[in-house]
């Protein structure tokens, strides 16, 4: 069988009934685009490559949970660990930022220990001149290029931060705006500035929500990890140290068992269509009783037959999945858009990546094979005069 | 000496409709000659389509032997009827039964696909099949932009493209006005006169039966006379 000589007769076949094949693309479609972008999605928080900086950072936390903070003196014993190029003070602030209704000043702020900043996190770059104004003005911050923009901040702006958490207002000055390769989307100020607005009694301040450790060497990352981990084992503050991307996904664990959610979503997607579509293909083949008849009477076979319809089904399910593919790519350039605080991971790049195109392109392939087949072949094994006797 | 394209020996067709046990066929002994244009004629339920559709291997007796071009047809299986349907067979049909969204041209080389023709000369053998039946100026056309008469001028193109040794016709003139039923009887007297076709035709209708060389009656499934048709 010369599939090449069937292809004209399949393709006019799959649009017979224009309307109905056109209802049932779209369905498959819209039910691919969400398949592909929640796989893109799936992807992107737990497979995404990590860079080579990202690789060299250990985030290390109480073990309990973030809520609960490590004592100040942490610092120094941490880096006496072999491997550990620098130990950063890394302080989630919070905060709000003129109007906390309006989601669009909703962004990432950071206490750190400025000096440490452009060795523990590299990629952030921005002009020696900005770098050394920022580092040595106490109320000095630096600002994501994107948050910049959003903001119209630029240098030299005032920009005052309500704390949530902390019972403090912070007064800060932009003194720089980075670019990173990562984020571009934080604020940092000063560790030193906030814990010394803070007063002793309010129970805020000489602590820390995280340390960020710079390594030597990633593949120490393990190694490291335990080293710390075991020397705070019998401390009051037990810690837990990871690398930067699992601590990331662990924010992502916040909203539950996120891996299955997601699988879960995408399985009962796949049913679902499967099930219209078969529902579909069953009408289509049903229909065609009588051609069936036709076609063996002129000499095609029983396997002929039930591929050209199988073909059919599987040439609109293709459809469905390219035009799904197409718009799972187009709401992906929507998610860059997204600040990174409301998404769990860096979508700034996020696109359907070639797996997911394989992945999407092979489930429309079934999706059709699948719902057509049992139709299709019970069709096909009908005997001529009984399929001869159906009427349009 | 002529030659015996189809033989039937006690040809019994019976099956099961709606827990009713129908005998569409009993014992029918029939033998046609190779060039020879015969007609079976009878009621309805006389067992006439059933026949055509056993001598066109589109159906298998229930007993009794068919040999139809030396070959009988009960020891082939269903991959080998359908070649050999596809290579020994035109069957015209009462209703066309063109597909719809395929153009004359692309209905007619469409039991060419079955063959090892490449792409041009399927095209040209269409096209021979489509000139011969007089729409040669047609085929672009999909079956809905053709008349009745047209339509079953592109049926018999169909049937006759791969050059079969049998031309079947059911009932070929029954869906079609008077003037178009002559063209499409003519097109069979002409492919059987001048190209030796063997052509075996069920009809209702006398005038068509009289294009015949032969006319089989049959009753109630049983084969009941064979007589030289009028126009002999």
């Amino acid at each position: 069988m010369k599939v090449i000589n069937y292809l004209p007769l399949i393709t006019k076949n799959s649009f017979r009934n224009r309307r109905r094949s056109l209802l049932t693309i779209i369905s498959i479609a819209a039910s691919l685009c969400l398949l592909g972008l929640l796989l893109t999605i799936y992807q992107t928080f737990f497979y995404s490559e990590v860079t080579a900086d990202q690789a060299l950072r250990l985030i290390t936390r109480n073990r309990i949970s973030l809520a609960n903070p490590l004592p100040l003196s942490y610092q120094q014993r941490i880096k006496q660990v072999p491997g550990i190029r620098e130990v950063m003070i890394t302080q989630w602030f919070g905060g709000v930022y003129k109007d906390a209704r309006d989601p669009a000043n909703f962004f990432a702020r950071f206490a750190v220990e400025a000096e440490k900043l452009f060795t523990v996190n590299p990629e952030i770059k921005l002009p020696e001149s900005e770098q050394q104004a920022f580092i040595n003005d106490r109320t000095g911050c630096i600002v994501g290029r994107k948050t910049a923009a959003r903001h119209n901040l630029k240098t030299g702006d005032r920009v005052i931060l309500t704390g949530d958490i902390f019972p403090v207002k912070m007064e800060l000055i932009v003194r720089g705006i980075y670019e990173g390769t990562t984020d571009n989307e934080s604020l940092f100020f000063h560790y030193k500035y906030l814990n010394e607005s803070l007063s002793a009694g309010a129970g805020f301040k000489d602590i820390v929500a995280t340390y960020s450790i710079r390594m030597d060497r990633a593949e120490d990352a393990n190694t490291i990890a335990k080293s710390i981990d075991d020397m705070f084992r019998n401390s009051p503050s037990q810690t837990k140290t990871e690398t930067e991307q699992a601590f990331q996904l662990s924010f992502l664990a916040f909203l539950g068992n996120v891996k299955l959610i997601l699988l879960t979503i995408c399985a009962a997607v796949t049913f679902t269509i499967l099930l219209v579509s078969g529902n579909t293909m069953a009408m289509a083949v049903r229909e065609r009783a009588r051609e069936v008849g036709v076609l063996k009477t002129l000499g095609f076979t029983n396997g002929i037959v039930l591929w050209l319809m199988v073909g059919e089904a599987i040439v609109i399910s293709l459809l469905g999945g390219v035009i799904g593919l197409l718009f799972a790519g187009g709401l992906c350039l929507l998610l860059r858009g997204l600040p990174s605080a409301f998404t769990f991971a860096d979508f700034s790049r996020i696109s359907v990546p070639p797996s997911v195109t394989i992945i999407c392109l092979l489930v429309a392939g079934m999706i059709g094979l699948v719902s057509s087949f049992i139709p299709a072949l019970s069709a096909s094994r009908r005997s001529i005069v009984e399929a001869l006797k159906f009427t349009d | 000496m002529t030659e015996a394209v189809i033989k039937t020996r006690q040809l019994t067709k019976e099956f099961i409709r709606d827990e009713f046990h129908v005998v569409a066929l009993k014992d029918v002994n029939l033998t046609i000659n190779q060039g020879e244009f015969v007609a079976l004629m009878g009621p309805s339920g006389s067992g006439k389509s059933t026949l055509l559709h056993l001598i066109a291997a589109m159906d298998r007796p229930t007993s009794g032997d068919i040999l139809v071009l030396n070959q009988s047809l009960r020891d082939l299986g269903e991959r080998e009827m359908a070649h050999w349907r596809n290579r020994h067979i035109g069957f015209i049909f009462q209703s066309f039964n063109l597909i719809p969204v395929m153009s004359a041209l692309e209905n007619v080389e469409l039991p060419l696909k079955l063959t090892n023709l490449k792409k041009k000369e399927r095209i040209e053998h269409a096209m021979t099949a489509l000139n011969l039946v007089g729409l040669g100026d047609r085929v672009n056309h999909l079956p809905r932009q053709l008349s009745g008469g047209q339509e079953q001028r592109v049926a018999i193109a169909r049937a006759i493209v791969t050059d079969p040794d049998l031309i079947l016709a059911d009932e070929p003139t029954g869906n079609l006005d008077a003037a178009s039923a002559q063209e499409a009887l003519t097109l069979l007297e002409k492919l059987n006169r001048d190209y030796g076709k063997t052509v075996v035709m069920v009809t209702h209708d006398p005038h068509a039966a009289s294009f015949a060389s032969r006319v089989c009656h049959l009753g109630k499934g049983v084969l009941l006379e064979q007589e030289p048709s009028l126009a002999q």
